[in-house]
This record gives structure tokens, C-alpha cells and sequence, in this order.
């Protein structure tokens, strides 16, 4: 293939040209493959057994009987009572294609995805980037915005948002008349579908920054000093360094967190539901969740809530193609090798 | 040493609890009270336990404290654990509960909500109690959500109105009086409405008193066409009352965006800067514990109709009490319930958290309380909105589609056209099988 | 040397805006909770207090049960948290560094699970606790929360471990570790970055975790976790945020402890890591 440049970046991400390593040269690229006896056979699947186990009774059980959920007409009788529900086809998956809103719903949350994961990304890599070059005391402050950040509970976070947004006394409106911005005096910012989108990713962006931040940080600090003495000895700038050096070395890292982002963004409830749920422009701004929310919660149609969560963990999935390919590269590479 | 009261309650609770748990397996445990007047005498209470759940402010320590002593002391042997519920999330904590087998005994849910629980079967059928209950003095506005399909669920437990609360000083130096009609109001507002002074804070979402103003140009919210619910918010009256509205509020600052839970602290920081708020009389306790230098300044006067002599149309708010399916104590649970229901209980409640009294009988003796009054006569002229009665009322209100509609009216939306969006979404939902 | 602080001026200015964007919201919260009642609807925003009250700290840690509240929160999320990172360890270990068939398939299935809808699983959670007699059960909770913690930290920590060069582990083996003692002594400190992140996010999860606490725990108030406390000072019609912001400050001090803890334990391990030396 075509790409086999590439899988070898991926496959050996954080193996710097070095001559110090430690293990002596040529052999590095080969793992030692050691069957000593029936124990070293058994072991890594004694080691994986309590997380399949896990994963297999409290997540897989509840999602398949989810699914099943998905062909039933299962609302409230049915759960309270303890009914089994009347199994109805693809009623359900029929009713919710028909619908225009779930169109219009399922269009906003790739784009509400796309910019929130796309704007996390980069604002967190410049962040961490950051912190590697700060001193000592420097670092520990934003270390500690970050994680008093991340801290701050999702009730306490929104709150503070909706006031700081608020039209009367906000924050944000007093701010920008300071500034000289006259218009914003009694601005609205959640009477209109834009604002209270603009709104709604402030929040979940700075939500998600201490922990792509920490994360990336994380990795940064794996990596050698030397590798980058010896580039910038070779004269290589701040952006080639980043480029050829930084980013394949951490691929793997920036891989996991993207993707990481992007299921949680795609799933994500509680900051749209708090900011505009009750008193904002609901039907401009939800996504997925927030409709699979009033169709289960609110109208107690739980099948129905069922396939839209179904679809919802089918479009991730597809989405996650990439992610996954890129990964069995990786794993086929490492086997090869 | 409210609190300690209330402490004192729950330890007595928790430690006969376990007792109470064992016991009750063995026994007539299901056995609802048989029907009618023979169940007079207290039900056999021994090593029982009834659980009751109330909301949070909705009842008071006092009130729960003296509530357990009256009924353990009907019913030796009995214990009450009152469990104050919190607001968020109490939807889905109910639904759970009903659907398990360690549902409480008694619930309590807002008047609107009844009817949702009711259709999911885990609510008990009171309808052959009514009579014995006094049925016929309920205030219509809570026994009639309280009703679903013929059969009554809910007993009515207290209820609350919107009054206009105003500040005493502001108005004698501005030298207006409290108004009696709409439009006097309107004026009355505008001349209060000068300098550091808003003559009105009036958020922008409060849909209780907007389907007040509606029901006032002669409308429901909604009605009934076949087996379709059809709401009436873009019409000529739906419009008016939106342009009412707009008028009112643009005589202070409040947020266009936001409703009326924004109120309390805003007032309270105020510092009497504030000349009028429309609220339940209760909320100006909150207000006043926010900023006590407030105390005395504040009184209440109904919200005025079109015309005088006639308070403006009220939707009544609050709650009624049902008993869940799978509670194992049924006939205790009545029990409870009779005694919510009673005289005593019933005026020792409205005294304490300025509510309507669950009978209109009762009102008599809340005379001399301030905000009662003024509470009562806007209860006059109470009323329901149709569709409370549909199992989808409850979706409705949580993403209140009013709400939106009322911000885009204020921030310059033509009301007719916001108007028909509104209509729409409400009749998405109430016309939804589910 | 005056050329390189100089240099550092613009890095340093970018360091505070950072810091003041990311803490406001926190810094808001905190005087919110520390503000005189009548000072939070104020027309024009205060930035610092015109006097400073405990009271809402009282109303807020006065609430009954305030100690079960804590109890419980630290068993499901400890408990849950902890359980998810040792089993995770031993999977993250047998995925990245060693070879055995349906390792691919457990990997994808570890990401499948990353993607778990929980807000939508609440019903068939709720009718499998129902089926097995677990509702009102801490222990279950527990479970949940260990299940919904242990993808992610598999994926994670593999990630680390797989940054990690085998080489280093390989070397100190030729030294005569063993397979675990190479682990421990090399690869751990390593990974600490890594399992500091990981686990502030598993316990950040699990610590905020509501709709869940709510469904499944509702019989007795004293079984009820913190985030459900966070809640309680509403009646309704009004908030009492002074004591709710009060409360949001104590109930996050606990992540803020950890991340001390665990960040002195990182720094130590990078200095004394083989990576420098």
C-alpha cells in the first residue's frame, strides 16, 4: 500500500531518531518474543477477562436492550407496569425519518460537533504548547485555572454562564460597554438561536480544555529534550518543529483526544439543556441527545428514544471509521514488526 | 431551631425505620381501605410506616413536625417519614419510584403534572373517597387537573397565585394608589417608572401571567377540537395579550430573556428600587431574607382585570397529593391524605407558606394574613389551562414554548406570526401519542 | 539574558490571559458564594465583595445528612474510579505490550464502549436493577460508575503506554528485572502523566454524576450522593445561589486535592524517569 510511509510513522509514533537508546541500536524496531509456557499464553487474557466482563454486563446488556427498545412501541405503561411492550417493526425508525425536525437536529449536531471539537483542538495545543516553555510558577498558575476549570461543577458552571450572559446585569454586556460597544446595553443573548449557540460552545469549549489540555501536556512531556536540541541545532523553527517533529510523535495522543471530543461532544446533553432548555431558543440550538431527551423523558415514548439513541451511536460509530483504521494500521504495523 | 425539629423528625424516623420495614411483609399489607364511609375509624397503624413525599418549600419543618405528631398520634404504633424532594430531576425520580416495588406512599406533584402520571397505570384511583374528602369545596383548579379520564388521582393540596407586590413608599410618593383596571395599571407603571426607579421588574418568560392576559381578551391557551388539541396563541387576542405584556414590561429593566425566577435576588438588590414584581405572595420572603432592610415596605394587590370590580384572570398554580400503585400501605396512606386534606392541617399550611387552602371553605380563615387576601381574590377568578388534563401537558411546560415566543415578542417579533410557531410546537406535543 | 526576559514577555502575557479566562468562571462562583445575598442580583456586576459572609457555607454544609452525602460520594466515585484504573492497567498493559489473538477485536470493543449513549441507557439500566433487585443499591451505582469510567481509561492509558518506548522496559529487563519489576521501576513513572489525567477525569466523572444518582437511589435521602445536594437549595420558585455556589465550592475541592496530590507525584516521577537521564 501506498501508504506504508505513513503506517510507519504511526506504528512507532514515539520512537525519535536516537542514538542514545539505551537498548542498543539496530534491535529496537523488534520486539523480543519470549513464549515461555502455558502462563505467558493465558495471561493477557486473564488480564483483559474483568474489564470484558464489565464492559459486557453493565454496558453491552443495557445497550442491546436498548436497541431491542428501538422496535417496540415501550412508553410509560409499559415501564411502570412492567409490560414487555408491543414489538412494532421499524415503526419507529419509520416515524423519526419522517419527521423534518430530526433532520434538521441531525444536520446541527455534525456542525455543532465540527466547530466545537475543531476549536478544543487547536486552543488546547496552543495551551499546552505553552505551558512546556513557561517557568516554573507561571506553569503551576494556568495548571491550576485548568483543573479549578475542570472542577467546577456543571451546575455551578452554567449558572455562571447564563449570568454572565445576562441581559440585565451580565458580565459580558457590562464588559463590552466599557469597552466602548454602546449596542450591547441590555443585549439579548438567549432571544436568539446565533447568541445562544455562540453561548453554548463557549461553555463546553472551556469545559473541555483542561482536559484535552492536561492530556496533550501529558504527552509533550514524553518526549525527549534532545530530540528537539538536535532540530533546532538542524535550524528548524517553531512551526517545523511542531510539524515534523511534535505532531507525528504524538499522533496517537492527538488521535485519542479528537476522537474522544467528538463522541462526547456528539453526545453531549447537560450544557445545551442547561443553557437553553428551560427559558432559551431550544428548538434553534439541540442536537441529537437534547432530541432524544424530549422524546424519552419528556414524552415517556421510550422506544422511540431508544432508536434515535440507537442512530445516534450508529453515526458515531461511522464516524469513528476513520479513527478505527488508522488503529488496526497501527496494531497490523506492530504485529508485522 | 426549625431545623433541629426537623432533625429530631428524622432520627425518630430512621430508627423505627427498620422495624417498620420488617413487619410490614406480614399481614394485611395490601388491603386497600374498602370503599366509602365504613373506613372512618383510623386504620390499624402497627409497626407501619408511611413515607410521604413533599417538595422542597412547599411545606415547612413546622408544619411537617406537626403533621407526624397528629398522625402517630391517630395511629399508635405508625411512623411518618416526611422526605422533602428537590426540584431537579423530580420528574424522573417519580417515574422511577412508581415503576418500582419501594415507591413511597404518598407523592406530591404540581397540579399539571397529574395527569401524566396517571396515565402510566402506577397511580391509585381516589375516585370512590371524593364524597368523604368533601370533594365538592375543592378549588376547581386543582381537583379538576387532579381528574383524569372521570377518575380523580390527585387530592388537591394547596394552591398559589400571582399578585402584584408592590412597594408601599414608592407608590404614596409617586401619590398613585394600587390601579383596578389594565389600564390604569399601565399608567400607574409609567408614572412609577422615573430615575433610579423601574416601575415595573418584569422578566420576559413569565407564561403564567401571560395565559392570565389571554384568558382576560376571552381565550384558552388551549382547546379541544375533535380528539386534537389546538393552541391559541397567534391570534388577534393572543396578540393583544402579548402587546399588554410588552407595554407593562418596558417600564423597567427586566430581562427579556429570562423568567421570573430571576426575581428574588434582583429585587432584593434593588433595595426598594423596584416599585412592582408580579409573584406568589411566599416569594416576597425570599426577598425579604435576601435583604432585610425591605421588611414592612412591600404589600400586595391583586393582578387587575380589564375591568374594575373584576381581579384579572389567575392561573392557579400548586399541587395535589396521589398515592402510587405498588405503596404498600394503602389504606394508611388515605389516612395521611384525609388528614392533609383537613381543616387544620390545610390553614395551618396556607398560614404558614401564604397558600390558598385546598377547599374554598377554608379561605375564611386566613383573614388578617398579608398577601392572603389579595391572593384570595385573585383565586376568584382562577382558572385552568384545558390541556393540563392531556398526558403531554407536562412536556409542554418543561420546554414552555411561551417562553420563546414571549422574548421574541419583546425583542420587536410580530406577535401574530411568533405566535403561530407557538401554536405550532404546543400542538406537536399535546397531539403526540404517547 | 535580558533578550531571553524579554522574550518571555509576550509568552508570559498569553500565560495570564489564559489563566484569567479559564479561573473566571471559578473566581465567579466563589465570590458568588462569599457575596452578601442582596449583592448577587446587583444591577451593575461587583468584582469584589462589599463584605464577605459565611453564611451561605453554613446554610449550605447545614443540611441534613450533609456527612452521608460525602460517605457516599466518595464510595461510588473512589470506589468505582479506583476498581476502573487498576483493571484498566492490566488491560491497557496486555493490549500495548503484549501479543495474543482478539487483541483487535477487545480494543475495538473497548471504543465501541467509549461511545455508550449513558443518558439514553438510563431506562434499560433501570429495568435490569429492577429485574436483579440492585435499585437503591450503592453498590450498584458503584458499578456503573466503574463501568462508565473503565473504557476511557483503557483507551487512555494504552495511548500512554504505547508513547512509551518498549526499549527502555527491554533494558532494564536485560538488568534483571522481571516482566512486573520493569513495569514498576521503568514504565510507571512514565505512565504517571497519563494515569494523573486518566483519573481525574474517571473521578470528575463519577463525582459529578446526577441522573443516575437520582433514578436509582431514591427511597432514602440518606443514600443520596453530593451532585443530588448540589441541588437541594431550590424551592421551586426561587434559587438560593449564594448557598448553591457555596456548596459547588466545597464539593469541588476534593478533585483540586487530588490534582495536588497526584501532580507533586508526577513531577517527581519526570525527574527521576529514565527519559531525562
Amino acid at each position: 500500500m501506498s501508504a506504508s510511509k505513513a503506517d510507519a510513522v504511526v506504528a512507532t509514533p514515539t520512537q525519535p531518531p536516537r542514538n542514545d537508546a539505551p537498548a542498543g541500536g539496530s534491535s529496537s524496531h523488534k520486539r523480543p518474543r519470549r513464549r515461555g509456557g502455558p502462563l505467558r499464553l493465558v495471561s493477557p487474557y486473564l488480564m483483559v477477562a474483568p474489564a470484558i466482563l464489565g464492559i459486557a454486563f453493565l454496558l453491552f446488556y443495557p445497550v442491546v436492550k436498548n436497541a431491542i427498545l428501538a422496535f417496540k412501541n415501550y412508553g410509560r405503561r409499559d415501564f411502570t407496569l412492567g409490560l414487555s411492550g408491543e414489538w412494532i417493526g421499524l415503526d419507529n425508525f419509520k416515524e423519526i425519518f419522517q419527521d423534518s425536525e430530526f433532520w434538521e437536529v441531525l444536520r446541527r449536531s455534525f456542525w455543532f460537533t465540527a466547530i466545537n471539537v475543531v476549536s478544543i483542538m487547536v486552543i488546547s495545543t496552543l495551551i499546552a504548547l505553552m505551558i512546556m516553555k513557561l517557568g516554573k510558577s507561571m506553569r503551576i498558575l494556568v495548571l491550576i485555572s485548568l483543573v479549578a476549570a475542570w472542577a467546577m461543577p456543571v451546575i455551578a458552571a452554567t449558572t455562571v454562564f447564563k449570568w454572565l450572559f445576562r441581559s440585565d446585569n451580565g458580565v459580558v454586556n457590562w464588559l463590552l460597554v466599557q469597552l466602548g460597544f454602546e449596542s450591547y446595553d441590555g443585549y439579548t443573548w438567549f432571544a436568539h438561536g446565533g447568541s445562544t449557540m455562540f453561548v453554548i460552545i463557549l461553555l463546553i469549549v472551556w469545559q473541555s480544555i483542561p482536559f484535552a489540555t492536561l492530556t496533550i501536556y501529558a504527552g509533550l512531556t514524553t518526549v525527549p529534550d534532545e530530540v528537539y536540541e538536535s532540530a533546532r541545532l538542524d535550524g528548524a523553527g517553531p512551526v517545523r518543529i511542531f510539524r515534523s517533529i511534535t505532531f507525528p510523535m504524538l499522533r496517537p495522543i492527538f488521535l485519542l483526544v479528537t476522537s474522544l471530543e467528538v463522541i462526547w461532544i456528539f453526545k453531549c446533553f447537560a450544557q445545551i439543556w442547561a443553557i437553553a432548555g428551560q427559558n432559551g431558543p431550544l428548538n434553534e440550538v439541540s442536537t441529537l441527545p437534547v432530541y432524544a431527551y424530549q422524546i424519552g423523558m419528556q414524552l415517556k415514548r421510550f422506544g422511540m428514544a431508544g432508536a434515535v439513541s440507537t442512530i445516534t451511536v450508529v453515526i458515531l460509530a461511522a464516524m469513528m471509521v476513520v479513527y478505527f483504521r488508522q488503529l488496526f494500521k497501527q496494531e497490523r504495523e506492530a504485529e508485522k514488526a | 431551631m426549625k431545623r433541629r425539629l426537623f432533625v429530631a423528625a428524622g432520627v425518630a424516623a430512621a430508627l423505627t425505620g427498620v422495624a417498620a420495614c420488617g413487619s410490614s411483609d406480614s399481614g394485611d399489607k395490601d388491603k386497600p381501605a374498602a370503599s366509602g364511609a365504613q373506613s372512618n375509624a383510623p386504620a390499624d397503624g402497627k409497626g407501619k410506616k408511611v413515607t410521604i413525599w413533599v417538595m422542597k418549600g412547599s411545606t415547612n419543618d413546622e408544619f411537617n413536625a406537626a403533621f407526624k405528631a397528629k398522625f402517630e398520634a391517630d395511629h399508635p404504633g405508625s411512623t411518618v417519614d416526611i422526605q422533602v424532594q428537590q426540584w431537579n430531576g423530580i420528574g424522573e425520580k417519580i417515574t422511577a419510584a412508581l415503576a418500582s416495588n419501594d415507591a413511597p406512599d404518598i407523592v406530591e406533584a404540581g397540579n399539571t403534572q397529574i395527569a401524566g402520571y396517571a396515565a402510566s397505570g402506577g397511580v391509585y384511583d381516589l375516585s370512590s373517597k371524593v364524597t368523604e374528602l368533601g370533594g365538592k369545596d375543592w378549588i376547581p383548579g386543582l381537583a379538576g387537573p387532579g381528574k383524569v379520564d372521570g377518575k380523580q388521582y390527585g387530592v388537591p393540596f394547596y394552591a398559589a397565585n400571582r399578585v402584584v407586590i408592590y412597594n408601599k413608599e414608592a407608590f404614596a410618593k409617586a401619590g398613585v394608589q394600587p390601579p383596578k383596571t389594565r389600564a390604569e395599571w399601565l399608567e400607574t407603571t409609567k408614572k412609577l417608572n422615573s430615575g433610579d426607579q423601574q416601575g415595573i421588574y418584569l422578566p420576559g418568560q413569565n407564561w403564567y401571567f401571560y395565559s392570565g392576559l389571554l384568558k382576560d381578551e376571552g381565550i384558552d391557551l388551549t382547546t379541544k377540537n375533535g380528539d386534537k388539541w389546538k393552541a391559541n396563541v397567534g391570534t388577534p387576542q393572543g396578540a393583544a395579550a402579548a402587546t399588554f405584556y410588552k407595554d407593562l414590561a418596558a417600564n423597567g429593566k427586566g430581562p427579556k430573556d429570562q423568567d421570573e425566577k430571576t426575581q428574588p435576588e434582583t429585587v432584593a438588590a434593588a433595595n426598594g428600587n423596584i416599585a412592582q414584581f408580579i409573584a406568589v405572595p411566599g416569594e416576597l420572603d425570599t426577598v425579604l431574607k435576601n435583604n432585610p432592610a425591605l421588611k414592612g415596605k412591600y404589600d400586595f394587590f391583586p393582578i387587575p382585570g380589564k375591568e374594575a370590580g373584576k381581579p384579572g384572570a389567575n392561573l392557579t398554580g400548586g399541587s395535589d397529593l396521589f398515592i402510587p400503585e405498588k405503596s404498600k400501605n394503602k389504606d394508611l396512606a388515605y389516612d395521611a391524605i384525609k388528614l392533609f386534606n383537613s381543616d387544620e392541617m390545610q390553614v395551618k399550611l396556607a398560614k404558614a407558606l401564604t397558600y390558598v387552602p385546598s377547599k374554598t371553605t377554608q379561605v375564611a380563615a386566613l383573614e388578617g394574613v398579608p398577601g392572603a387576601q389579595a391572593q384570595a381574590l385573585g383565586a376568584q377568578n382562577g382558572f385552568v389551562i384545558p390541556a393540563t388534563v392531556s398526558t403531554n401537558w407536562g412536556a409542554v411546560e418543561e420546554t414552555n414554548p411561551l417562553k420563546p415566543f414571549l422574548t421574541s415578542v419583546l425583542t420587536g417579533g410580530n406577535p401574530e406570526s411568533e405566535g403561530k410557531k407557538a401554536d405550532e410546537a404546543i400542538e406537536k406535543v399535546l397531539n403526540t401519542k404517547s | 539574558m535580558k533578550a531571553k526576559t524579554l522574550k518571555r514577555i509576550p509568552l508570559n502575557i498569553a500565560a495570564l490571559v489564559t489563566f484569567v479566562v479559564m479561573i473566571f468562571p471559578v473566581y465567579w462562583m466563589v465570590l458568588t458564594a462569599i457575596k452578601p445575598a442582596k449583592d448577587i442580583g446587583a444591577e451593575t456586576p461587583k468584582f469584589i465583595p462589599s463584605s464577605v459572609t459565611f453564611q451561605n457555607f453554613k446554610t449550605a454544609t447545614d443540611v441534613d445528612g450533609f456527612w452521608d452525602f460525602w460517605r457516599n460520594s466518595l464510595m461510588v466515585a473512589v470506589g468505582g474510579v479506583g476498581l476502573a484504573l487498576i483493571i484498566a492497567c492490566f488491560s491497557a498493559f496486555a493490549v500495548a505490550r503484549m501479543q495474543w489473538k482478539g487483541r483487535a477485536p477487545f480494543i475495538l470493543m473497548v471504543f465501541i464502549a467509549q461511545m455508550a449513549p449513558w443518558e439514553a441507557l438510563m431506562i434499560p439500566m433501570f429495568l435490569i436493577a429492577r429485574d436483579q433487585d440492585l435499585l437503591n443499591s450503592l453498590p450498584m451505582l458503584t458499578a456503573i460508575y466503574f463501568v462508565m469510567t473503565l473504557p476511557f481509561a483503557i483507551v487512555t492509558l494504552r495511548g500512554f503506554l504505547a508513547g512509551i518506548p518498549v526499549e527502555l522496559e527491554e533494558a532494564a529487563r536485560v538488568d534483571g528485572c522481571t516482566r512486573f519489576g520493569a513495569f514498576r521501576k521503568v514504565v510507571f513513572p512514565l505512565l504517571a502523566p497519563g494515569l494523573l489525567s486518566t483519573s481525574l477525569f474517571g473521578f470528575i466523572t463519577a463525582w459529578n454524576e446526577f441522573a443516575f444518582a437520582n433514578v436509582l437511589l431514591f427511597s432514602d435521602p440518606k443514600q443520596d450522593t453530593l451532585p443530588v445536594w448540589l441541588n437541594e437549595f431550590s424551592n421551586g420558585l426561587t434559587v438560593d445561589w449564594g448557598a448553591t455556589m457555596a456548596a459547588a465550592t466545597v464539593f469541588m475541592l476534593p478533585v483540586l486535592l487530588i490534582f495536588m496530590v497526584l501532580q507533586g507525584k508526577v513531577t517527581g516521577g519526570l525527574t527521576s524517569g529514565a527519559v531525562k537521564g
